[in-house]
């Protein structure tokens, strides 16, 4: 301080020259010797020690107790899956002919050109018919195994339909006839239409081949768009394989009539997401205190056990019933208003959405895993009955990936007053629970043609085995993108475990569907996608978000400040001399 | 041909009413008025279904909700309480259902599940807790392993359990629970009128949440009275203790206004009665009331699913008979010969309500005086240390009184039960220290683990006649961790009440103690970043001195003058005074 003052001091009444010679002798007077070498080199290996300690203990400290544990994960497999690299779905149905007329010559003839025929007519590769004779793959006369498809073990593949010829007199053209319950497809046949071994394209197997082409244009439709669906969702729709995937399906899509596609993407976005397990919830509602009890059980029983039974292959279910009375309406929801022409309380079609009281009715979901459908029956008030809905006078209608409704109108008794039954008995409920099986099919996803259940139960079984396939490849993209963008997220090694699973059991589903044993592909799609949801809502990965490094930095800041900046400068400085020292060495040399 | 033609229709009426036998529903509504110009109101709703219908879930009046859950949890027998408020014993008698019906201040579960093990019942058991919290908007779900005991001898299954099955009995408190409206709102979604009709309907969330106490209860259990023919039950009940010149304010003017001078009842006899100055009298007549005036609404109708309904009487009323009281046109009164209590059946859809005009009161109903009287108070000053202290009071001069003394305490409040201490106070009033051998009859006693389970004590205590017990002992506070004190920690820590249990199992009598608050040492919460801060400053502090010191280069003053003035800085400085000499220099040229 003294020396500062002192400076200007003298300067103020020197001239310019004289200012350096007052410099130099100040110099002389008052500059320090220079420092010793020794003391240059102790303060080079306290800094250096300083910094060796923060470099090779302080960091690995900090890095080591700071860092998360991320599992590798196979990003690049992961992608593939989603962008559909990796695997290109088939589903190649085979078919069975049982010929018990014809001699074995002239079947293979007949089951040759209509392949041929079939394969002229399909567009969309991935989903074709092969056709066989009963006596080469599965065992003929097996009537009853089309019951309840068997997950075929032993590595053949799934028989999706069986057509049977049967010649039958007078008759002008070939007739076939579906069954109901079981998969069989008989065609009637004039015994003159046999075609000569010579004939090229007979008028048969144009006819067989028509009628099965007829018979798998939905699902043909269905699968399309599943794919379609997905590609255009996938990350990457640019992609070259994924764009060569994508060609076909649109090619059958516009193929397809608008009506059929439009009734498509409806059920599609109607159905629920596919779960192991369902659970069913039948409730009866009603305004007032009666009806009060319902003949439920055999209801149920009756209309809705078997086709449950049916789709054991795919899901499980569990069943709940409960009654709820004086259910009003919400206050908001719009009131049901009287048609003279159609002599009823009408809701308009575009209310029928807060038509159900979310808030007071206890439509709770089910406890357990899977969702739950809910099935309501609606008893009008009597002095609100008859109710339907004023569009199409229709009782009952579906709620999307939710459930059903109907409105059920009882007969009401012609006492002083009118009034509801107190009891519903299973022969009211008929008409009801015809609705709700229907809705369960709709909702589950089944295709809406054609009349044989267990034919599209098959169908059903594909589509999916497909959509599941689908569905665990993009949630395998979405975790690969989600680990890449967020590097502070940890993954633990259950998540990479559940990964390799459900690639493993993605590649076996894409061998089981390209070989045609769909059964055994929806059981290991089942798994991937049980797998790919399991790692992707790994509870454990989202546990760093609230306590941000930021924070620990401003709370740490009081120390790391008045330390760093001592030791950022001293270093600093040191690099300086170093630099300026080597400057000096190579001058001089 | 009307008659005939409706035959049939009858004929398939009783014969549904026959099938479904099993599954009927039955409510009722006692009133009693108490002393103190206070009304007693129990509403009891009961309804049964099979085992079978509960175990293939065809659910009818049971309420799908809760079936789910016992079943999901595999609970057999399930309690439920929700309390708020205190029972003055003192002046009201008794409790309403011995006690059974009611819990601890809070909300109090305990159940029995079935499970292969304590492991797997114990996991069952945080099932069921997370999905009636769910259900009755509870925080049940922190009942958690601190909050769990297993009770060996104050409780015992009401239900009748089929042997086989291995059944393990947990109970849960949670002391600091506000019981509110929405509680009570899941509480009648319950029923199967909804709170739309029948008794029910009187239950509104402002009225039954301003009483000075209130308890509502759900209990489920088995009931077989065959060996085939087994029932779940479920049972709601409501009690409540309205305060009746409260419940009278007009809901749009609820402020409480002081009563005229003129309209005061004093005693004149006093000596200092004045203009200003009153004793007030005690009231010889019955204020009147009504229930559309304490309950704000009337009773609209019944509930119609009981098959028996008809001659079911709902409403009681226990007053004595010579009390005038009008009710709704169309209800049937029916007096029972003990004086005391009348009935009435409604009518199915009309509203019923009951008005009973202001009355000289002549005679009271008697109240039964209780068996036992308990208290229990936290004692001792300072954040280390404290006491316990309970009271047991004998009311009767001849018999003596046995029962089970249950408490959980929290692992926070470690009690040293080697201080166990008991006294015996007479009607004299003479204090004799009497050993704790010669009152405890048996003790079951489960010491806490920090963090893991709290203390678990048990007694079984007798009471000599005509004399009260003090029972004390001494505890320590625990410090807890900083993240284990509740947003509120200068509030106290709730701890559960005790549970009294006297008689055998068939009617035992439950009386539970007012719970306790527990103040523990709360410390400052923005202490962890002060200390951080502190220590950080310190430690730099030092660090820079010893870094300064190994690095820096030491000269004497006029050393470091010149070293300033070669350094840029100093050099600086130069500069600017050498400029500014020079202006200066210009200026006196010109002049």
């Amino acid at each position: 301080m003294t020396g500062k003052n002192e400076d200007p001091g003298s300067s103020q009444t020197t001239s310019m020259p004289a200012n350096d010679t007052m410099s130099s002798k100040a110099g002389a007077l008052l500059l320090p010797p220079p420092e010793k070498p020794e003391a240059i080199r102790t303060r080079f290996k306290v800094i250096a020690a300083f910094w060796a300690v923060i470099i090779f203990l302080g960091f690995p400290i900090w890095w080591k107790t700071t860092s998360i544990y991320r599992a590798r994960l196979p990003i690049q497999d992961m992608v593939e899956w989603a962008d559909g690299k990796s695997c290109r779905p088939v589903f190649p149905l085979e078919i069975h002919f049982e010929t018990p007329s014809l001699p074995e010559s002239e079947a293979h003839h007949l089951l040759r050109a209509t392949q041929h025929t079939l394969d002229d007519l399909n567009e969309f590769s991935a989903h074709h018919l092969r056709l066989k004779l009963s006596g080469e793959g599965a065992v003929a006369g097996h009537d009853d195994m089309l019951e309840q498809p068997q997950p075929s073990l032993d590595g053949k593949a799934d028989n999706a339909l069986t057509v049977r010829l049967l010649p039958q007199e007078n008759l002008a053209a070939p007739r076939s006839e579906l069954h109901p319950d079981t998969i069989r497809l008989d065609v009637y046949y004039p015994p003159s239409q046999i075609p000569p071994p010579s004939a090229s394209n007979p008028p048969l197997s144009a006819y067989i081949a028509g009628e099965l082409q007829n018979l798998f244009t939905e699902e043909k439709a269905i699968i399309a768009q599943v794919l379609s669906d997905s590609s255009v969702g996938g990350t990457n729709p640019l992609a070259p394989s994924s764009a060569n995937n994508q060609q076909q399906p649109s090619v059958v899509l516009n193929s397809i009539s608008p009506q059929l596609a439009e009734s498509i993407t409806r059920r599609l976005r109607r159905s629920m997401k596919y779960a192991e397990t369902y659970h069913l919830a039948f409730s009866l509602f009603t305004p007032g205190s009666e009806p009060a009890s319902w003949d439920v059980q055999t209801a149920v029983e009756e209309y809705i056990s078997p086709l449950l039974q049916a789709f054991t292959p795919i899901s499980n279910f569990t069943v709940d019933t409960q009654v709820q009375l004086y259910a009003t309406s919400a206050p908001t929801a719009p009131l049901p208003e009287y048609d003279e022409t159609q002599a009823a309380w009408t809701l308009k079609k575009e209310d029928l959405s807060a038509f159900i009281n979310a808030a007071e009715w206890p439509l709770s979901p089910s406890i357990g895993n899977g969702p739950t459908i809910n099935f309501i029956l609606y008893v009008p008030a009597p002095s609100q009955s008859p109710m339907v809905v004023k569009e199409s006078s229709a009782t009952g209608w579906i709620i999307p990936q939710w459930g059903g409704v109907f409105l059920l109108n009882p007969p009401l008794s012609t006492a002083d007053y009118p009034s509801n039954p107190p009891h519903l008995s299973q022969e009211t409920l008929r008409p009801a629970f015809l609705t709700f099986s229907h809705q369960l099919l709709t909702l589950l996803g089944a295709p809406a043609s054609p009349a044989s259940l267990p034919f599209r139960l098959q169908t059903l079984i594909r589509v999916r085995a497909a959509t599941l396939l689908l569905s665990a490849s993009s949630t395998m993209g979405s975790l690969a993108r989600l680990t890449e963008s967020l590097p502070s997220i940890p993954i633990p090694a259950n998540v990479a475990t559940s990964v390799s699973t459900t690639l493993s059991h993605l590649t076996s589903t894409c061998e089981h569907l390209r070989e045609g044993r769909f059964q055994a592909a929806l059981a290991d799609a089942r798994v991937a996608e049980a797998e790919a949801e399991r790692s992707f809502f790994e509870k454990s990965m989202v546990g760093q978000v609230y306590f941000p490094d930021e924070h620990k930095v401003a709370v740490y800041l009081p120390l790391l400040g008045p330390i760093g900046v001592p030791l950022i400068v001293g270093l600093l400085k040191e690099v300086k001399r170093v630099i300026t020292s080597l400057k000096a060495k190579k001058q001089q040399t | 041909m009307i008659v005939l033609s409706l035959l049939p229709l009858y004929l398939l009426v009783a014969l549904s009413s026959l099938t479904y036998a099993t599954s009927d529903y039955h409510e009722s509504l006692t009133l009693q008025p108490l002393p103190q110009s206070s009304l007693l109101a129990s509403f009891n709703f009961r309804s049964n279904a099979s085992q079978e219908s509960f175990d293939e879930r065809n659910f009818r009046h049971f309420p799908r909700a809760l079936g789910q859950i016992l079943q999901h949890a595999h609970t057999k027998e399930l309690h439920l309480r929700f309390t708020t408020g205190r029972w003055d014993a003192e002046s009201w008698g008794s409790r309403p259902w011995n006690g059974v019906k009611e819990g601890d201040t809070g909300v109090e579960l305990w159940a029995w599940v079935d499970a292969a093990d304590d492991q797997e019942a114990f996991a069952k058991w945080i099932t069921l807790t997370q999905s009636l919290s769910g259900l009755f908007c509870a925080s049940l779900n922190f009942i958690d392993s601190t909050r769990t005991t297993r009770p060996v001898v104050s409780f015992a299954p009401s239900g009748d359990h089929s042997d086989s099955s291995n059944l393990y009995l947990l109970h849960g408190t949670l002391p600091g629970e506000v019981v509110c409206t929405e509680n009570l709102t899941p509480f009648l979604k319950l029923l199967p009128c909804k709170g739309k009709a029948g008794v029910a309907s009187l239950l509104d969330g402002h009225k039954l949440f301003d009483a000075s106490w209130q308890s509502m209860a759900v209990d489920v259990r088995p009931v077989c009275s065959s060996p085939d023919g087994c029932l779940v039950q479920i049972e709601q009940t409501v009690d409540i203790v309205l305060d009746l010149e409260r419940s009278k304010r007009p809901r749009d003017n609820p402020i409480p206004r002081p009563v005229p001078n003129d309209q005061l009842a004093c005693d004149t006899s006093k000596p200092y009665h004045s203009d200003d100055t009153c004793y007030p009298l005690e009231k010889t007549s019955e204020g009147g009331w009504s229930l559309s005036e304490i309950f704000g609404r009337t009773v609209s109708g019944v509930c119609p699913l009981g098959d028996s309904q008809s001659s079911e009487e709902t409403i009681c009323l226990r007053v004595p008979h010579e009390r005038g009281v009008a009710v709704s046109e169309g209800a049937v009164e029916t007096r029972k010969p003990d004086g005391f209590t009348r009935c009435y059946t409604l009518q199915t859809s009309s509203a019923f309500d009951l008005v009973m005009p202001a009355q000289e009161a002549t005679t009271h109903v008697p109240l039964d005086e209780p068996v036992l009287r308990a208290e229990r108070t936290i004692v001792g000053h300072g954040v280390e240390r404290g006491g316990m202290r309970i009271i047991f009071d004998n009311p009767s001069d001849t018999e003596a009184v046995d029962f089970m003394y249950f408490e959980t305490l929290p692992w926070f409040l470690r009690p040293y039960v080697h201080t166990l201490q008991s006294t015996v106070t007479g009607r004299d009033g003479v204090r004799r220290q009497v050993p704790t051998s010669q009152l405890i009859k048996g003790t079951f006693y489960r010491p806490a683990i920090d963090r893991e389970r709290g203390t678990q004590l048990e007694l079984a205590l007798s009471v000599p006649a005509a004399s009260s017990v003090t029972l004390t002992y001494d505890f320590e506070k625990a410090i807890l961790r900083y993240t284990e004190y509740p947003p509120d920690a200068n509030r106290g820590f709730n701890v559960a009440p005790a549970v009294i249990k006297l008689g055998g199992h068939e009617n035992p009598i439950y009386i539970r103690t007012t719970s306790l608050l527990l103040p523990l040492p709360t410390p400052d919460f923005s202490m962890p970043y002060n200390v951080i801060i502190l220590t950080s400053t310190v430690i730099a502090l030092a660090f820079g001195s010893i870094f300064n010191l190994l690095v820096r280069r030491f000269v004497s003053a006029e050393e470091a003058a010149a070293l300033t003035s070669q350094t840029l800085k100093g050099r600086l400085a130069g500069k600017v005074l050498a400029i500014r000499d020079r202006i200066k220099g210009k200026s006196t040229k010109v002049e």
